[in-house]
């Protein structure tokens, strides 16, 4: 084949390998949407259950301005630390990432926010879509 | 879904095409510099194999990275969005220069075999990079 007609064919073949890789993360997100993870799912603590959303949502707006406001920018679209608005991450992952925090990256929030508290800041992460 | 196997996975099917397609780098360059050398057909040679079997390797490693990240393209944690950005790039140009150079064989000129190996060295640097922010990934992910 002439350089110029493989030239052709092999963008068409560099296109056709990054639309599967696409429409593959596209099957995937869906799965993931639609079916429960591997891990158990986030439960809140069993005494926030009584406690309304838009309460919890207000707590963890406060919360959020004390605690992630600095890094997170004060909208949550991000400055020092990620944009929080549609994040795909499970709850339980960011009730992981709050405790623990990630090396040379976030602190670790686990002595300074109980459970209610992670619960509240879900929440209010959770409204921001 | 096991995340930590797709893990394990993703790091054992990566460094496959990243060797390869260096390989591919250096025998192309070389053959590239001994043009008229009984040597540089053989290492033109191994150049299009190599660049072929990384785009081939390469295949496995994305749809290793997909699954584990629950078919995130770019991710928010920044190393990792660093990581796609050269991934991205880098795998679309694995293939296409395997097919082109897959299909061209031997009828190329010296000149457009010198511009196939200049993206060859751009990719090989896209790929390392990929590699570089993959590397940080462990340190944010532990």
């Amino acid at each position: 084949m002439k350089p110029l007609a493989a030239f052709i064919t092999s963008v068409v073949a560099a296109g056709t390998a990054l639309g599967a890789a696409a429409a593959l993360a596209a099957v995937l997100r869906h799965q993931e949407a639609t079916h429960s993870h591997e891990l158990p799912p986030y439960v809140p603590p069993a005494d926030m259950a009584s406690v309304p959303h838009d309460v919890l949502v207000e707590n963890g707006k406060k919360l959020y301005f004390e605690n992630c406001a600095h890094c997170h920018g004060d909208d949550a679209h991000g400055d020092e630390g990620p944009d929080l608005h549609g994040i795909w991450v499970s709850d339980r992952r960011i009730s992981t990432v709050i405790k623990r925090g990630i090396p040379d990256e976030m602190p670790t929030f686990a002595t300074k926010l109980h459970d209610d508290d992670i619960a509240g800041l879900i929440a209010y992460v959770r409204s921001l879509d | 879904m096991d995340t930590n196997f797709w893990v394990n996975v993703h790091g054992g099917t990566t460094h496959f095409p990243i060797a390869m397609i260096f390989v591919a780098c250096l025998c192309d360059t070389a053959a590239l510099c001994f043009w008229h050398k009984p040597a540089a057909v053989s290492l033109r040679t191994a150049g299009k194999y190599s660049a072929i079997i990384a785009a081939l390797g390469s295949i496995p490693a994305v749809i290793s990275g997909l699954v584990m990240t629950r078919g995130d393209m770019l991710g928010q944690d920044p190393a990792l969005r660093l990581h796609h950005l050269f991934a991205w790039p880098a795998f679309t140009l694995m293939i296409a220069a395997a097919v082109w150079r897959g299909l061209t064989r031997e009828q190329v000129s010296r000149r457009g075999y010198a511009g196939y190996v200049g993206v060859i060295c751009v990719l090989t640097g896209l790929i390392a990079a990929t590699g570089y922010w993959g590397g940080e990934l462990l340190k944010a992910f532990p």
